[in-house]
Formats: structure tokens, C-alpha cells, sequence
């Protein structure tokens, strides 16, 4: 599936944001995440197109770093951490309760219905708040089994929406 | 925003610099940070003081980076060429990402205006008219607070052509990182900047001289830059009445792990980690005794529970075998095993290693196989060589960067101080700790 006319168009602003073309790399794999919820291919062959760089160079980049997901996730997906203050707390069990309650066997597994996916990440940097995890572009805090069930709850009710 | 339950320092108390206005109603709105006397410091830097005196205020106050390395400011600052024409930057590291650290979130979350605040004098001091933020991508509210609050300064002026009437123009601008331990290291921050892979590059030259996009660049923390307001409207010499003769001022300790309190305290730098610990945190939940802390971010070489009147102070901190580093306090109690999260910890520096150097890429992983053979009951006499040469190799400047250290940081220190627990493990299948995670 091709970018969209409105990512394209996106994407073809950045570089004016920066000294140097290359540094919008990332902000244009960003845009062409969004549209697919990972990175294929084709969009990173085509991100490479409109920033005049080499497709390999793309695919360098992104995969170099964590926040770009170059297989499909779930449309909901969470990123909890289990560095060592989250760990020390409990984070270990809140991810095989998660996996439990989505019906997936390991992490980056996405469920059959493509609902979910979950991923163990290092330190998000709010450990006062332990154990944590990133959701929907926002925190969680403090997270219980419960906690974790009424968002897993509104997520199958909404259905959709990342 | 949801509003969050504040856990840490807020409101005023003698030694509060950064927090004293923390849960002010609103205080992330310019409206309410300047009722409060917000970018004072900045009109007081642009129309009265030259940009070399704003320099030694900060020279005199004696601060020192908040990043972790704890590097003279003032120094750092004389480093950028004067004589250079053409563009120079200041970048900002808001990528903070040391496990156990959370205290630029917490302060760009409460006082986005006061970090901007600081980078505007920053800019001045330096005669640079472009700022940078590299704010980790993670950070979804501190980034939003920033947008807002930038957008508050176009808006009014402060950011634009004329700051204050000031011919000194003004622009920052925000750089979302994307989940990469390796870019609070300056340099990998600078290559992922310019939107490649984030790999450290040799030095020299120093950012200072050839920054970001070539060109000379000063990079400061976000705890960093967020002291330059107080320290500029009450002088460098009040700030250095705070602290210790080496270690002057206060700064924010994110206080994590198995402590009742948890929560990012801002201390008078020589305070011990016992008040920090026990007293702040509230210490161990009942019937627990604190085993082993971390005093400066999972990179700081552990210290044991007799260890916890260690002072704050960065050199005392250096002299007892630790550092002082990114000020995460990650507190372990003795329902936890040691080697567990020895390992724990192995798996993060074995997955954020860039690669680029030979020991780091190649020791993390090793340690980590040899945890694992330790852990399941496999391991003998021989792994606890192998983690002792692994933990030599990646040390002593071996790698182009810290994190090869800090890994192997991790290995020395725990075996130091909990050779025992190795040795249960590795030669008799056995673990002492009562209670341990079903999996580090």
C-alpha cells in the first residue's frame, strides 16, 4: 500500500525544518508508520524516494532504533517496561498477565484478531510510578491486573484506534 | 494531561532552586510561569548583562552537567569557539533514558517554561540564535508540554527577532528521538540528530568545535539548563552557598525500586543516601531491610546497605568506587537477587549497545548467555571468570563511549559486593534471597 497523498505531501515539507535533508529521515518514517501501524518495505523504499536518499540508508535507520516497528503490531499495543525499577515491583507478572488476557504466547506476538500485541521495553523514565507502561501515546501508571483488564476491556469494545 | 499525583519535592523549602514552584496550579502556562517572575532571568541576562557575564555567574556557582557526567558547566561553556562565523547551536539532551531516572520528565512535565527559560540564556551566553531539544520520542507529555510552551514564546515574542527588545534572535526548536539508550551519549545524540544511526563518533573534534550539522554546538542536560534562571537572577554565588566544597547546589535524585515513597527529590548535594533512602523515600516496605542501591542511574557501581551513608557529593561518590551519575536511586531490598538483576541489567546494555565497538557489541551478549547459564542451574567456576574478564574488557576505556563501562560497571560490582550470591548460584544451584521475580 502507498503512502497517502496527505503523507506524501508531509513528508515533502520536513526537510526545510532542518540544516540538512538527512535529518528529517526519521520524522518521515514517523508519518509513514503512522498510516500502517509498522514500516514495510515499500513504505521505507518510498520515504527514501522523496528525502533523495538510498532505500539501504532508510532501512539502516530504522533498523537501528526500538520506536520503529518494522513487523506488524496490534492495533493497541502496549510497551511495558521491565527494567529493573519496574521489575522490582511487579512488571515481570503484569506482562504475563497481559499476554494471558490478549491470548498471545510471547511478546510481539499479535493476537489472531490483530486487536493486540505487547512488548517488554527498557526504562520509560517515570520509575515512581512503577510498574508502568506506554499506551496509546501516553503513560500508565502505577499498574495492577485490574488496571490492565479495564484498558484491555475498552480496547475490544472500541475496537479500533491506536 | 491527566493531572498526576506529584511524587517528589514541590512547593518552597530552604534548598528548593528547581522545585519550589512545582505544583503551582497551571505553572506549564507562560501566564502563570511569568506572574511568578518566569523569564526575568532571561530579560535581566539580554538587557543588562554581557554574554561573558552570564558565563561567570555560571562559572562561579560551580555547577556541574546533570547528565551524568558531572562535567564543570562553566568549563563546558568555554569550550565553544568565539571566533567562528556563521550558524552554532545549543542542543539540548532530553533523551534521558538511564534506568532508574526520571527527573527531567518530571521537571520539563511541571516547568516546560523553565527549561526553555534556561536555553534562551544558554543561547545567549554562548551567542547562539538556535536551540535544539532531543527529547526522547517516549516522552508524549513532556513533548506536548514543550510544543504549547514554545508556541506560548512565539506567540509573545520571547522566541522571534527581538527578544525584549534585544537584537539577539531566538529560536528552539524540538527533535523527537526514537527508543535509543546510546543518544544520551553527546555525540551518538548529535548522529541521530542529523538522522542516521546513533554510533558515537571518536573525539576529537568536540562537539564544541564541530557539533551538530559540523558546526560548534554546546549540549547541556535538561536539569542542567533548568538551574541557569535561579542562578542568573540570584547570582552564581548564592547557588554555590548550597552543597559541598566540589559538589555545589542542589539537584533531583528519582528515588525507585522498593522504597515506600518513591518520587524525584531535589537534595543539597552532601546529603547521604541513607536520608535520601530512608528518610525522603520513606525507605524498604515493612519487614524488609534495604540489600544493595544504585546511586546514580543502573550505570553507577552498586553500593550495599552498609554503604548508605555514602555522601551525595559527586567526588565522595568517586572515591567509594561509584559515580554520581544520572541521580537514580534505584533501591533493591533483600527479597531480591542480586545476580537477577545483575542480569536484568545485562540484557538492557546488551540491547542498547550500538555495535560499534568491538567489546561492548561482543560482551554484553556473552555475559548475558553466561547470566543465563549461571541462572539455570548450568554454570560452574569457570563463568564466574568468564564475567570477571568480561567486565575487565569492556572497562578502562576500551569502548568509544560509556556504556561498555557501565556494563561492565554493573558485573564488577555486584560480584564485589555479593561474591556469595554469585557462588551459590554458579557452583551450587542454590539462591538464598527467599523471594525472587518469576524471571529477571
Amino acid at each position: 500500500m502507498p503512502l497517502s497523498a496527505h503523507a506524501v505531501e508531509e513528508i515533502r515539507a520536513l526537510p526545510a525544518r532542518f540544516p540538512e535533508i538527512r535529518s528529517a529521515v526519521m520524522p518521515a518514517l514517523d508519518i509513514a508508520q503512522e498510516e500502517a501501524g509498522h514500516l514495510t518495505q515499500e513504505a521505507m523504499t518510498e520515504v527514501a524516494e522523496l528525502l533523495k536518499l538510498d532505500p539501504g540508508y532508510v532501512v539502516g535507520v530504522a533498523t537501528f532504533y526500538t520506536l520503529f516497528h518494522l513487523e506488524p503490531v496490534g492495533r493497541h499495543h502496549f510497551s511495558v517496561c521491565t527494567n529493573l525499577s519496574c521489575a522490582l515491583r511487579g512488571a515481570v507478572e503484569i506482562c504475563d498477565h497481559i499476554k494471558r488476557r490478549i491470548g498471545v504466547g510471547d511478546f510481539k506476538e499479535v493476537s489472531t484478531d490483530g486487536l493486540f500485541s505487547v512488548e517488554e521495553v527498557e526504562c520509560l523514565g517515570a520509575c515512581e510510578y512503577a510498574p508502568m507502561m506506554r499506551y496509546a501515546h501516553r503513560y500508565h501508571y502505577d499498574l495492577t491486573n485490574e488496571k490492565v483488564d479495564a484498558l484491555i476491556d475498552a480496547a475490544r469494545e472500541d475496537g479500533h484506534g491506536r | 494531561m491527566a493531572a498526576e499525583e506529584l511524587r517528589g519535592s514541590h512547593g518552597e523549602q530552604r534548598h528548593h532552586v528547581l522545585t519550589s514552584l512545582f505544583g503551582t496550579e497551571d505553572l506549564h502556562t507562560l501566564d502563570v510561569y511569568r506572574r511568578h517572575g518566569g523569564y526575568g532571568s532571561l530579560e535581566k541576562a539580554l538587557t543588562g548583562m554581557a554574554p561573558e557575564e552570564v558565563h561567570a555567574e555560571v562559572k562561579t556557582s560551580g555547577l556541574r552537567g546533570r547528565g551524568g557526567a558531572g562535567f564543570a558547566t562553566g568549563t563546558k561553556w568555554g569550550f565553544i569557539p568565539k571566533d567562528i562565523p556563521g550558524p552554532r547551536y545549543v542542543v539540548v539532551n532530553a533523551d534521558e533514558s538511564e534506568p532508574g531516572t526520571s527527573k527531567d520528565r518530571y521537571l520539563m512535565e511541571n516547568s516546560p517554561h523553565m527549561l526553555l527559560e534556561g536555553v534562551c540564556i544558554a543561547c545567549y551566553a554562548v551567542g547562539a540564535h538556535q536551540a535544539w531539544i532531543y527529547i526522547r520520542g517516549e516522552y508524549d507529555g513532556p513533548y506536548r508540554r514543550l510544543v504549547d510552551a514554545i508556541a506560548e514564546l512565539r506567540a509573545d515574542g520571547i522566541l522571534g527577532a527581538r527578544p525584549f527588545g534585544k537584537d539577539f534572535p531566538l529560536d528552539i526548536q524540538l527533535y523527537r528521538g526514537h527508543g535509543a539508550y546510546i543518544c544520551g551519549e553527546e555525540t551518538a545524540l548529535l548522529e541521530s540528530l542529523e538522522g542516521k544511526r546513533a554510533q558515537p563518533r571518536s573525539r576529537p573534534p568536540f562537539p564544541a568545535v564541530k557539533g551538530a550539522w559540523g558546526r560548534p554546538t554546546l549540549l547541556n542536560n535538561v536539569e542542567t539548563l533548568a538551574t541557569l534562571p535561579w542562578i542568573v537572577r540570584h547570582g552564581g554565588a548564592e547557588y554555590a552557598k548550597f552543597g559541598t566544597e566540589r559538589s555545589r547546589g542542589t539537584r533531583l535524585l528519582s528515588v525507585s525500586g522498593n522504597v515506600r515513597r518513591p518520587g524525584v527529590y531535589e537534595v543539597e548535594l552532601g546529603v547521604s543516601f541513607r536520608h535520601v533512602i530512608m528518610e525522603l523515600a520513606g525507605g524498604p516496605p515493612d519487614g524488609r531491610r534495604v540489600k544493595v542501591f544504585w546511586p546514580g542511574g543502573s550505570s553507577a557501581p552498586v553500593l550495599p546497605e552498609s554503604m548508605l551513608d555514602t555522601s551525595t557529593d559527586l567526588d565522595e561518590l568517586a572515591r567509594v568506587g561509584s559515580i554520581a551519575g544520572s541521580g537514580g536511586v534505584i533501591v533493591m531490598d533483600d527479597s531480591h537477587c542480586v545476580v537477577r538483576a545483575a542480569h536484568r541489567l545485562l540484557r538492557f546494555y546488551a540491547h542498547e549497545s550500538c555495535g560499534k565497538c568491538t567489546p561492548c557489541r561482543v560482551g554484553g551478549n556473552w555475559a548475558v548467555r553466561t547470566f543465563e547459564r549461571i541462572l539455570s542451574g548450568e554454570g560452574g567456576a569457570i563463568d564466574l571468570q568468564i564475567l570477571d574478564r568480561i567486565q575487565e574488557s569492556l572497562q578502562f576505556g576500551r569502548c568509544l563511549c560509556g556504556l561498555g563501562d557501565a556494563a561492565g560497571w554493573v558485573i564488577m560490582s555486584t560480584m564485589r559486593h555479593f561474591r556469595d550470591e554469585y557462588e551459590e548460584h554458579a557452583l551450587r544451584n542454590e539462591c538464598s534471597v527467599a523471594k525472587v521475580p518469576a524471571h529477571a
